[in-house]
């Protein structure tokens, strides 16, 4: 069996955050990256069910240089083998575009299951794991916080509001959107991380894949015009003063309520 | 140019959602500025006379996907429906309501037509004759503005709009959708489960959030604040994810929803997913060292500061008050 892992590398969940130059995204340099949190739980599934089983794990990503860092740590967590596609264009395409790409690794690969997260922490569209499933014929299922796999199925509950879950059958080979808290998520161990140095990086672009032509800025149907920090409009009133100035007035207000 | 589609969605206890009527809302609006004509779809099972209350409240003409097979839920046989309404309605602009259904199908539909998908708008304006579409990105500390060339498929969060409340003169007609060979399969809904932990009944919430570190620190500063209090501790999302405390405690919309007299925010950025499950409270205190945290915008006190600085000496200065 084998499956296969989408992860994104994005800023750092503490990372400053500043509008670059052009205003259409954030400032990238000097920043530090991680694996967007959703794909650590996708990863997380995977390798659980590369240790119930016998299967290999295949990590992809698409990315600048710096996403070496997150394949290597996916290797390093027990990924058997990484894709990065290192393609400026692959970066400059919409969700549907990385989709295609993503899909066209899906096609040479034929992975039992996809595993994505359910978003990315940084532009939070929740688009490509239905649309590359869509491309690839396969089933899907999001927000996925539990999976059970029997031969030729996969059962998995999604999270739904409030805490209801809805139990969902899918045939494989098939795609799961993992949410955060599916499962706890491993460390790389020393030795992982030894043995990650040996684990081959396949690098490659979009018209490796045979679908350069599809993607890039000029294929995107989604532009983002700019971003921008949002305009402060029912501000709270803010505390000033030395701490135990803002204390005191905290404390009346608390008492004010009536909860003391 | 084309129509507007809104796929209205149906309650588990079988109504149209509110924020179907959201869609409404932002539906007429942008087709009284383009001249779009508004087309609606209900999908389900038995779905004749919600697709009437539904055409006549605002949807307009209202296809009916309707078959047993659509009764549950199932991301197969609602693309497709989703897919032949936007065929029927000519619809240039699919609109469909950012619920755990809506994300679930949305995008496979825009990749189906390769059409552009944009998700959980919060607003959506024609601009110079042009769809401009605001989201917020980086778990809302940023918004962004986007446009969309072609067909566009879109995601509206619930609650970004009030509901229609208007009429519409729509007839209701039935939609061919074919549905062989459906690969997903509905088992079942289960319900919350009940744990001891009700917030709802607490006077004062004391949540804390990532910004808190470790469940040691977490323990360590809140809890006294809550004992203080006599309230409840709360939690955002990763604090449950990383195991710091049960889901039980969990404050959001896939959590708990809340409106205590009191809640006090710590450590917590104000994602839209916590947010809606907390800004009903009376009194909101927040305390973020970000000055722009979206929390602070649904708080009606704010500390911009060291939570580690702030809590232990105020709670400290409650105790003391309570004598
Ligand atoms: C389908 C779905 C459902 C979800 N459901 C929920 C839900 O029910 N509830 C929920 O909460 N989330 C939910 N989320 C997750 C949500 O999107 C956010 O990721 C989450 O709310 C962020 O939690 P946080 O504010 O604790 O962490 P972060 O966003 O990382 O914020 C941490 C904050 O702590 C501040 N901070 C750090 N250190 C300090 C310090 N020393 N002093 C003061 N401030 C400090 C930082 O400035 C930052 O603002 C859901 C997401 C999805 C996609």
């Amino acid at each position: 069996m084998k499956v296969m892992v989408c992860l994104k590398q994005v800023p750092h969940q503490d990372a400053r955050l500043d509008v670059a130059a052009d205003g259409s995204w954030i400032q990238e340099d000097n920043i530090k990256f991680e694996i967007n949190s959703y794909d650590t739980y996708a990863l997380e599934e995977a390798l659980r069910a590369k240790d119930a089983g016998e299967a290999e794990v295949v990590v992809v990503s698409i990315g600048p240089d710096r996403v070496t860092q997150a394949l290597r740590t996916a290797l390093g967590m027990g990924a058997d083998r990484a894709v990065h596609v290192k393609d400026p264009e692959a970066d400059a395409s919409d969700s549907l575009g990385k989709a295609k790409i993503l899909a066209a690794i899906a096609k040479q690969e034929e992975p039992d299951v996809i595993y994505c997260g359910l978003m990315a922490d940084d532009g939070n569209f929740s688009a490509i794991p239905p649309m590359l499933a869509e491309l690839a014929g396969m089933p899907s299922a999001t927000g996925v916080i539990s999976s059970e796999a029997s031969d030729t199925s996969i059962t998995v509950r999604r999270e739904l509001e409030g805490g209801c879950r809805e139990v969902v059958e899918l045939p494989r080979p098939c795609l799961l959107a993992i949410q955060t808290g599916a499962n706890q998520v491993r460390y790389a161990s020393l030795k992982g991380i030894m043995q990650a140095k040996k684990k081959p990086v396949d690098v490659k672009t979009a018209a490796d894949l045979g679908v350069g032509e599809q993607v890039g800025a000029g294929a995107a149907k989604v532009k983002i015009n700019k971003i921008y920090i949002p305009p402060k409009s029912d501000q709270a009133e803010l505390l000033e003063g030395s701490t135990d100035e803002i204390v005191t007035q905290l404390v009346g207000k608390i008492r004010e309520l009536g909860v003391l | 140019m084309g129509n507007i589609l809104i796929v209205a969605e149906i309650t588990n206890t079988g109504a149209i959602r509110e924020a179907s009527y959201e869609l409404v809302s932002i539906a007429r609006k942008l087709a009284d500025a383009s001249g779009r004509d508004i087309k609606s779809v209900v999908i389900g099972s038995g779905v004749g006379d919600l697709a009437a209350e539904f055409a006549s409240k605002g949807g307009g003409d209202t296809l009916m996907a309707d078959d047993a097979a659509l009764s549950d839920y199932n991301v197969d046989g609602f693309s497709r429906a989703i897919s032949a309404a936007r065929e029927a309605a000519d619809a240039d602009l699919v609109l469909i309501s950012n619920t755990p259904a809506g994300w679930d199908v949305a995008p496979r539909v825009a990749a189906g037509l390769d059409a552009a998908y944009i998700s959980d708008c919060f607003n959506i304006e024609l601009e110079d004759g042009n769809l401009v579409f605001y989201r917020r990105v980086f778990n809302g500390k940023l918004d962004a503005q986007l446009s969309a060339e072609g067909v566009v498929v879109v995601t509206v969060q619930p609650g970004a709009t009030e509901a229609y409340e208007g009429s519409s003169d729509g007839g209701t007609s039935a939609l061919a959708v074919g549905l062989d060979g459906l690969r997903t399969k509905f088992v079942a809904v289960e319900q919350a489960e009940a744990t001891g932990v009700d917030l709802s009944k607490a006077d004062v919430i004391v949540a804390g959030g990532r910004g808190l570190g470790s469940p040691e620190k977490f323990e360590e500063v809140m809890k006294p604040l809550a004992e203080v209090l006599g309230g409840a501790m709360g939690a955002s999302r990763p604090v449950v994810d990383a195991g710091w405390l049960e889901h039980a405690y969990q404050v959001g919309s896939s959590g708990q929803v809340v409106s205590p007299k009191l809640y006090i925010a710590a450590g917590i950025s104000g994602a839209i997913q916590h947010l809606v499950g907390m800004k009903a409270s009376n009194f909101i205190v927040a305390i973020n060292k970000d000055p722009d945290a979206p929390i602070f915008e649904v708080a009606d006190v704010g500390v911009v500061g060291d939570l580690f600085e702030i809590l232990p000496p105020l709670t400290a200065a409650l105790t003391e008050a309570k004598g």
